[in-house]
C-alpha cells in the first residue's frame, strides 16, 4: 500500500464523490415525481393511458440502464435532444428509477388492507382525504424501505454515467488507476467512498422509517 | 429527423454476433455465480469464523460497490501481472459480482430450512456434510429459484456494461457500425429492443420454472 499516493488522490476522489452524490440525489428527487406521475396514470379509467404507463414501466425495466443512457446521450441529438453529460445522467436516472419506484409505491399502497379505505369512505372521508390521511401513512413504512433500496441501487448505477464522460467517482478512479498503476490503493479509497455514501443513505432511510412508524405498535 | 434503419440491417450480422458473445458470457456467469454462490454460502454458514468472516466481507464488499468499479479494478489490477483477454475479465468480474448476490440469497434460504430437517437426517444416520449436501441444500436451492431468476435477469442486463472494458457483446459490437453510419439512435433502439425481447423471454422462463417447482416449496 502506497499511503502517500492515497493521501494525494483523496481530494480528487472526494470532489468526484460530490458529483456522484449530486447526480444521484437529483435523479432520485426528480425520479420520485416521475414515479408519482406513473402511479397516478395507472389509476385512470381510460384504458390506453393505463396501458401507456404499464408499457413504459415494462420497457424501462426490461432494458439495461446502460443502453438507455447511451440511447439518450448519443441518439438524442438526432431527435433534437441535446443534453450535456450531467443533465443526461440526471434525466435518464430519474426516468429509470421512476419506473422502478412507481412499482414500489403502487405495491406499498396496495398492501394496505382494502377495508381501511372502505371504512374511511363510509365515515365520510373524500377520495383524496382517504388517500392522504388513511392509506398513505400506513403504506409509508413499506414504501420508505423499498424506495430506499432503489435509491441505493441508483447510487451504484450512477457509476455508469462515467461512460458518457461525467467525472464522477468511478470515472475519476479509472483515470487515476490508469495514470498511477496502483489499482488496489485507488480501488480501496473509491470503494470506501461508495460505502460511506451508501451507509449515509441507509441511515437516512432508517431515520425516516422510524419516524413513519413512531405511532404504530408492532 | 429522418430515421434510416438501413445501416442496422446491413450490420445486423455483427449485432447478432454481439448477442452470441453476450449470451456466452451470460451463461458462463450464470453457472459461475450460482455454483460459486452456493459454495460460498455453505462455507460461510458451516465453517469457523476464520473462514466465514473473510467470505462475508467479500460478499458485503461486492454488494456495496458498483459493478463498473469492480470491473475496472479487475481489468487494470490483473492487467498489471498477466495479460488476459477482456472477455475472461468480464466473466470473472460479473461472475464475482453476482456470486455475492446469489450467496446472500442462499444464506437466507439455507437458514430458512427448518432445523428439524437437519436433526431428522442426522438421526437417520447421515453425516454432517452429507446432511448439508443431500438434505439442506436441495431444499434451499428450490426456495431460492424466484430470487435467483430475478438476479439472472438483472445480470443479463448488466452484460451491456462489459462493453466498457472491451468485451465484444451487443453494445460494443455496435460501436464500429455506429461510428461508420452515424446512426446511434437507430442502433441503440434496436439494441434496446433486443434486450427487451431477451428480458421478456427470461421472465417467461422464470415464471415457468417457478410454476414447475412451486409444489416443492
Amino acid at each position: 500500500m502506497d499511503f502517500d499516493l492515497m493521501v494525494e488522490v483523496t481530494p480528487l476522489l472526494i470532489r468526484a464523490a460530490w458529483v456522484t452524490i449530486d447526480i444521484s440525489s437529483r435523479a432520485i428527487f426528480f425520479g420520485f415525481f416521475v414515479a408519482c406521475g406513473l402511479v397516478f396514470l395507472q389509476t385512470f379509467r381510460f384504458a390506453p393511458i393505463r396501458w401507456f404507463a404499464r408499457g413504459y414501466i415494462s420497457v424501462i425495466r426490461g432494458t439495461p440502464y446502460f443502453v438507455q443512457l447511451l440511447l439518450v446521450f448519443y441518439g438524442g441529438p438526432s431527435l433534437g435532444l441535446r443534453l450535456d453529460p450531467i443533465t443526461c445522467g440526471v434525466v435518464v436516472g430519474a426516468f429509470n428509477i421512476g419506473a422502478y419506484m412507481s412499482e414500489a409505491i403502487r405495491g406499498s399502497i396496495e398492501s394496505v388492507d382494502k377495508g381501511q379505505s372502505e371504512a374511511a369512505r363510509s365515515l365520510g372521508f373524500g377520495k383524496v382525504q382517504t388517500m392522504v390521511s388513511i392509506v398513505l401513512p400506513q403504506a409509508a413504512s413499506l414504501m420508505i424501505r423499498s424506495v430506499g433500496v432503489l435509491a441505493i441501487v441508483l447510487i451504484k448505477n450512477s457509476s455508469l454515467v462515467s461512460i458518457i464522460s461525467v467525472v464522477e467517482l468511478t470515472y475519476q478512479a479509472q483515470r487515476l488507476i490508469g495514470s498511477t498503476y496502483k489499482p488496489l490503493e485507488i480501488f480501496t479509497l473509491s470503494a470506501l467512498m461508495y460505502i460511506i455514501i451508501i451507509y449515509a443513505v441507509m441511515g437516512i432511510i432508517e431515520l425516516a422509517y422510524r419516524r413513519a412508524t413512531r405511532y404504530t405498535t408492532q | 429527423m429522418v430515421f434510416d434503419f438501413a445501416p442496422v440491417i446491413t450490420y445486423f450480422p455483427t449485432l447478432l454476433k454481439g448477442v452470441g458473445v453476450g449470451s456466452l458470457v451470460a451463461i458462463a456467469v450464470a453457472l459461475m455465480s450460482i455454483i460459486g454462490g452456493l459454495v460460498v454460502a455453505v462455507i460461510s454458514i458451516y465453517t469457523k469464523k476464520v473462514v466465514s468472516w473473510p467470505l462475508r466481507f467479500f460478499i458485503w464488499l461486492f454488494m456495496t460497490t458498483p459493478l463498473l468499479l469492480q470491473l475496472y479494478f479487475l481489468y487494470f489490477g490483473l492487467g498489471e501481472w498477466i495479460l488476459i483477454p477482456a472477455i475472461v475479465v468480464g466473466i470473472l468480474g460479473l461472475g464475482f459480482h453476482y456470486m455475492a448476490y446469489n450467496a446472500d440469497i442462499f444464506i437466507a434460504t439455507i437458514k430458512s430450512v427448518s432445523d428439524g430437517q437437519y436433526e431428522a437426517s442426522r438421526s437417520l444416520g447421515f453425516g454432517h456434510w452429507n446432511t448439508i449436501l443431500y438434505i439442506i441444500v436441495p431444499q434451499a436451492f428450490i426456495r431460492s429459484i424466484p430470487q435467483l431468476g430475478n438476479n439472472m435477469i438483472l445480470m443479463v442486463k448488466d452484460t451491456s456494461v462489459l462493453s466498457a472494458i472491451g468485451v465484444a457483446e451487443l453494445v460494443y459490437a455496435s460501436q464500429y457500425a455506429i461510428s461508420v453510419s452515424f446512426r446511434p439512435f437507430e442502433f441503440f433502439m434496436v439494441i434496446a429492443l433486443m434486450y427487451y425481447v431477451i428480458n421478456i423471454l427470461m421472465e417467461l422462463g422464470q415464471a415457468w420454472l417457478e410454476r414447475r417447482t412451486a409444489y416443492r416449496r
